[in-house]
């Protein structure tokens, strides 16, 4: 059928396109990070480095601490991801397979925060972060001292609990066989086993899919790291670090050095979260086909 | 209380420690600021009560407010509709073909970048003189636009590049919801003689509504939220984003500036409620179109 061929031409063609498109300004940043100065702004531009500059690479670890941004950005999304996933489990657990009055209402109460805007907290829990008692200086009444601001919880705690990650982890134990926790009973196990000995196991799956996504979002978040490490820039996370990275450098001298910077910022973490796609794909897809 | 009950709230005690000290306190103080003036250097209960007048005051004196409130508007209405409708061209297009896997790769890449580092390179791509898009506009025989440092076409360039990140996921997200439709369906429309576009129009369409449903929702709830792309695209020091001329001032970033850099947090928690309500009414309206010619009417 010759119209179902040129179709498929057509479709190939838009995708390709489409393809190029997304791939183009990764190539370019890698292409780019290996320049010259003069090669960078040269017009017509010049695609590839006739020589690479690996010295780039160096150039920029030696002026910016690139590993201790690294560093930040692996404990706080770290520490948020074991959070929550532990979080999610317990709340999950509880809402999947327990009977009790209220349920219902803690459960769609829980799903309505994912309503509620991140914006809307920072300023009040800037200031508790800063009044925490017996934390950084602070009195038992929280003056005095500058609490968590200097402390990597500032990053961590406001996170530390995600309403969809608790969705996910119940919508998956529901479909946990009762049977299964009812034997257990029966041979003596107590609750707390049962969750740590029954259920976790059950649900790595979906425990790969909660801290896996959790840890992307929040190793890309920019929003409150930039309002933590402004007052405590040794708690720079990577994505403030690279921001920076433009004012580190002279953008009209040195942005050869800015995109090697970006590029030991990005390349290697996107490769690695693209390598772990399919653990968390499904969990991103369960969540847009539920109503 | 029976032991099975007890044993449930305590499984459920973190979360709800954790929902009243970071969700229900700060949205309560948040209110309760936004009636104040405060500069967060004194304590907040003896900060000066000022009524009405942050809420008065952004929407009748402050001109960067009123901009910030159109451009995000702007920003969210010509986004999230072409991301989504691209997202589905998209997802149509790679359903079914042989090493599909390969390309939701693709255009997953840029939806798991960090979107400041994203920002950051488009940056780049835009440069006047010697950047990628306008050597490649300059190639097919068009003008060079100064792209991010004319404040006609500033939004327009951060919009490109969200939409080029974001259309990823949305696509991910359609194609799961393709797979979820039977096969049988397109074989009893072939039978009926429905192919190409009736068959879109009258199957996929309508089966795919949820999906689409979430991507638009969900699109909506972060496109007014824009923070990062601005951030990086506009200026390097934090307290210049949003320029040329404030023309892509949005308003996640101006209560930053308001809070951070002016230590206004009465206004800007005034400015953070205007923006919860937006997001709020958008969602439930949104919610209630969609199902009212949702599934159930098929």
């Amino acid at each position: 059928m010759p119209a179902r061929r040129a179709k498929r031409t057509i479709s190939t063609v838009i995708l390709v396109l489409c393809g190029v498109t997304m791939i183009l300004p990764f190539a370019w940043l890698l292409a780019s990070a290996l320049k010259t100065r003069a090669e960078l702004v040269a017009v017509p531009p010049v695609w590839i480095p006739k020589a690479p500059q690996w010295g780039n690479f160096v150039a920029v670890i030696g002026e910016v601490p690139l590993f201790a941004y690294y560093l930040n950005s692996l404990i706080v999304a770290g520490g948020i991801s074991f959070s929550v996933l532990m979080t999610s489990a317990m709340a999950g657990f509880a809402l999947a397979k327990y009977d009790f009055r209220g349920r219902d209402v803690v459960f769609k109460g829980i799903l309505a925060t994912m309503m509620l805007p991140s914006f809307i907290f920072i300023i009040p829990v800037y200031y508790m972060m800063r009044r925490v008692p017996l934390a950084g200086g602070n009195d038992w009444l929280g003056l005095g001292g500058y609490g968590l601001l200097h402390s990597h919880l500032s990053m961590i705690l406001p996170f530390a609990v995600s309403a969809w990650g608790v969705f996910l982890m119940r919508q998956f134990m529901l479909g946990i066989p009762d049977s299964l926790l009812d034997a257990a009973r029966i041979d003596g196990a107590s609750e707390g086993r049962i969750f740590w000995n029954i259920i976790l196991p059950l649900t790595k799956p979906a425990l790969a899919t909660v801290g896996i996504f959790t840890f992307i979002s929040q190793w890309n978040n920019l929003f409150w790291p930039l309002v933590i490490a402004t007052s405590a820039p040794e708690l720079t996370t990577l994505t403030v670090g690279l921001k920076m990275l433009a004012i580190a450098f002279d953008p009209n001298r040195n942005s050869h050095l800015i995109l090697a910077g970006l590029t030991l910022g990005i390349l290697p973490v996107t490769f690695l979260f693209a390598s772990l796609q399919r653990y968390y794909v499904k969990g991103i897809a369960m969540t847009g086909i539920k109503d | 209380m029976s032991k099975r009950t007890r044993t449930a709230w305590l499984f459920l005690l973190p979360v709800l420690i954790f929902y009243a000290i970071f969700l229900v306190f700060p949205v309560l103080s948040s209110f309760f600021l936004s009636f104040r003036e405060w500069n967060m250097l004194t304590p907040p209960l003896q900060a000066p009560n000022v009524g009405w007048s942050n809420y008065k005051y952004i929407f009748t004196e402050d001109r960067v407010f009123l901009k910030a409130l159109s451009n995000t508007f702007i920003y969210a209405m010509v986004t999230v509709p072409v991301s989504t409708a691209l997202s589905i061209l998209l997802a149509v297009l790679v359903y079914g073909r042989r090493r599909d896997g390969f390309w939701r790769l693709l255009f997953f890449l840029p939806t798991i970048t960090t979107p400041v580092a994203i920002g950051m390179v488009w940056m780049y791509l835009y440069r006047p003189n010697y950047g990628l898009i306008n050597s490649i506009l300059n190639a097919f025989g068009l003008h060079s636009l100064d792209w991010l440092n004319n404040p006609a076409t500033a939004l327009l360039s951060i919009m490109i590049t969200a939409v080029w990140a974001g259309v990823g996921t949305n696509m991910l997200i359609l194609y799961a919801g393709l797979k979820d439709i039977p096969e049988t369906y397109y074989e009893a429309a072939a039978i009926d003689g429905a192919h190409g576009w009736r068959r879109f129009w009258y199957i996929t369409f309508p089966l795919l509504k949820p999906a689409i449903l979430f991507v638009f929702v969900t699109g909506m709830i972060a496109a007014w939220q824009v923070f990062d792309f601005i951030v990086a695209m506009t200026a390097p020091a934090l307290g210049k984003a949003g320029g040329p001329i404030n023309s892509t001032m949005t308003m996640v970033l101006y209560m930053y500036q308001t809070a951070f850099e002016y230590l206004n947090m009465g206004r800007a928690s005034a400015m953070a409620y205007v923006l919860f309500v937006i997001v709020l009414g958008i969602s439930l309206v949104q919610l209630r179109l969609f199902r009212r010619g949702g599934i159930e009417s098929y």
